[in-house]
């Protein structure tokens, strides 16, 4: 079980060319008399956000700029609370392989959104994590197929009795996108099933497979 | 997988907020992210933006409702939320199928409405990571469809001699049911909503931002729909797609994937006027709407024109 992380632990990973506050600044000078107001408006909440974060607020230093580019969210994966500072360029599936260690959102695509085998549930939506920025996910409730599995969802036998995969590297997408679909709607049909998983690639064509899989979890869950 | 390269990140509180922010350098809003992010991922753009802007965090942008005379969409409902609303299929079918087709589940569960009409094009010498095709769509000199490989590309010509099409989904229902795209300084109707920009694909100033969808309320018997053509049934964008809605024998047709922006098929429209659909009738308004249509020299992109034909024909009787 992986612990809280603090954001004193995450290691820094640089800084982005411009922070906040100084895109900020500069903006006032840019823009035209109308605009300065809300600019001025802008630029007191950075400050506020850079001394929430615990950063200085001496203008163009650099531990300053650092501070305020990462952000610290808290979020919940599989059901555990996480802390952590995140710099704006990280993806959700960056954070949740590197950071907290979960390694089940894969990549087949190069993160072009096109092969849902990062796929993780986020407060109740199916969602590719590599499209996802983590800055943006604070509060956020996240579910992957590690914690599917150790939940004892019957999605997991399901897929175990069916066959429904070769070599696996796409059945935690699979998973989580199937489990989505049954959390809204336990009485599928086919049709269903079948138009839920359609962002969902396997290299080793076993999309047979899978609607009987999910018809057969959403029947279990009836049961119980 | 790549990482994303830096950038500085903006969650907007105002709409005049996030437009003061691109008023003031480049900076760009990021809504679904699920085109965006793709686009910066793979450096796809020569110039890098410095700021996003999250449009996210504003509240109430993104809701579905009905009133009086019209439908309002707010610039961040979902295209799931809008493909399931049982109000959008029931009373505005072009759009809820148009939503539907789009992309995969994922996507919808992440794209909006306003990202899905602002989307750049897919242009394959556009799209290249790297900028390694740095065409007049970003400010370069040439088009390399023309000499390359343009079997997807324009069969109504160029626009500023960028023959790349727009490849939205939900464009071609917005233009078929006469919506109104409201932004943070005016109402612009759907028809006069794109253009080729460089390197947008809308007329949209650089820090104006689409804050509604309206729909006008269709007037009792009109019936509307919309066809997809695709190489498979989830994911792919559209090789045509065509909507269309029917009032009284008169019809507005849009179809998209064809031009640098969604392209309304006044002959067909002219031809139909006043005619029961038929298979006949909407075969020969098909006919007229690619009467102007040219094949690139070459003729790769050629089977479009026939697809072209047929989309029309097919929007027309699903509205018989
Ligand atoms: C694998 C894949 C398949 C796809 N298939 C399809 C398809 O079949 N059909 C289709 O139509 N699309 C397809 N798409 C494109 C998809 O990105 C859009 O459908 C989606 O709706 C974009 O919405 P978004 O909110 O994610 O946009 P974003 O990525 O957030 O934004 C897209 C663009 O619009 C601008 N923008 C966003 N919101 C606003 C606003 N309110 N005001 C002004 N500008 C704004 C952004 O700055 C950006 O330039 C596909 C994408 C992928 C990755
Ligand atoms: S890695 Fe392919 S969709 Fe995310
Ligand atoms: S089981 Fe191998 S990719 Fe799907």
């Amino acid at each position: 079980m992986p612990e809280e992380k603090k954001p004193e632990d995450i290691k820094k990973k640089g800084s982005g060319n411009v922070s906040r506050r100084t895109f900020l600044k500069d903006a006032g000078f840019v823009v035209g008399a109308p605009a300065i107001g809300t600019m001025a408006v802008s630029a007191e909440r950075a400050s506020a956000q850079d001394k929430a974060a615990g950063g200085q607020s001496g203008a163009g230093d650099v531990t300053a700029i650092r501070t305020e580019a990462a952000r610290t969210i808290q979020l919940t994966v599989n059901g555990d609370k996480y802390r952590f500072a995140v710099e704006p360029n990280w993806s959700l599936r960056q954070l949740i392989r590197d950071e907290i260690g979960l390694t089940s959102p894969k990549d087949w695509c190069g993160g072009l959104g096109a092969c849902g085998s990062c796929t993780v549930i986020m407060n109740g939506r199916p969602v590719l994590s590599c499209l996802t920025l983590a800055c943006e996910c604070d509060g956020a409730v996240i579910e992957t197929a590690e914690g599917i599995a150790k939940s004892g969802h019957p999605i997991i036998q399901a897929y175990i009795d069916h066959n429904a995969f070769q070599c696996g590297y796409c059945t935690p997408g699979f998973v989580c996108t199937s489990k989505a679909l049954l959390d809204r709607n336990g009485d599928p049909t086919e049709a269903d099933v079948r138009d839920a998983l359609g962002g969902n690639l396997c290299r080793c064509a076993t999309y047979q497979q899978h609607p009987p899989a999910v018809l057969q979890a959403a029947r279990e869950l009836k049961k119980t | 997988m790549k990482t994303i390269k830096k950038f500085t990140h903006i969650d907007a509180r105002t709409v005049d907020e996030a437009a003061s922010i691109l008023r003031a350098g480049n900076a760009r809003i990021l809504a679904g992210g699920t085109d965006l992010l793709g686009t910066m991922r793979f450096e796809v753009l020569p110039d890098y933006p410095e700021v996003v802007v999250n449009l996210k965090s504003i509240p109430g942008l993104d809701s579905i409702k009905e009133e009086a005379s019209m439908l309002r969409i707010g610039a961040l409902a979902k295209l799931e939320d809008i493909a399931k609303s049982d109000l959008v299929k029931k009373s505005y079918a072009a759009l809820a199928e148009a939503a539907h087709r789009t992309a995969t589940p994922h996507i919808r569960e992440m794209g909006t409405l306003a990202g899905n009409i602002c989307q750049l094009t897919r242009c394959w010498y556009f799209r290249l990571p790297d900028n390694r095709f740095n065409c007049v769509r970003k400010g370069g000199r040439q088009c390399y469809a023309v000499r390359g490989d343009n079997r997807y590309h324009s069969i109504f010509g160029a626009v500023k001699s960028c023959f790349a099409v727009n490849p939205s989904d939900t464009a071609p229902a917005l233009v078929a049911l006469d919506a109104r795209i409201k932004t943070n300084k005016r109402l612009i109707e759907a028809e006069n909503f794109w253009d080729m920009a460089i390197p947008g694909s809308t007329v949209l100033d650089a820090d104006e931002i689409v804050t509604e969808i309206q729909f006008p309320k269709p007037a009792p018997g009109s019936r509307s729909a919309y066809i997809k053509f695709a190489i498979r049934k989830s994911i792919d964008f559209p090789i045509v797609n065509c909507a269309a809605s029917v009032l009284d024998g008169n019809a507005r047709i849009c179809l998209n994937a064809v031009y640098n922006k969604p392209y309304r098929a006044a002959a067909a429209e002219e031809f139909i006027k006043g005619k029961r659909i038929t298979e006949e009738s909407a075969e020969a308004a098909g006919e007229a709407a690619v009467e102007q249509a040219r094949a690139l020299p070459g003729d790769r992109n050629k089977w479009k024109i026939q697809i072209a034909k047929t989309m029309v024909k097919r929007a027309l009787l699903a509205c018989a």
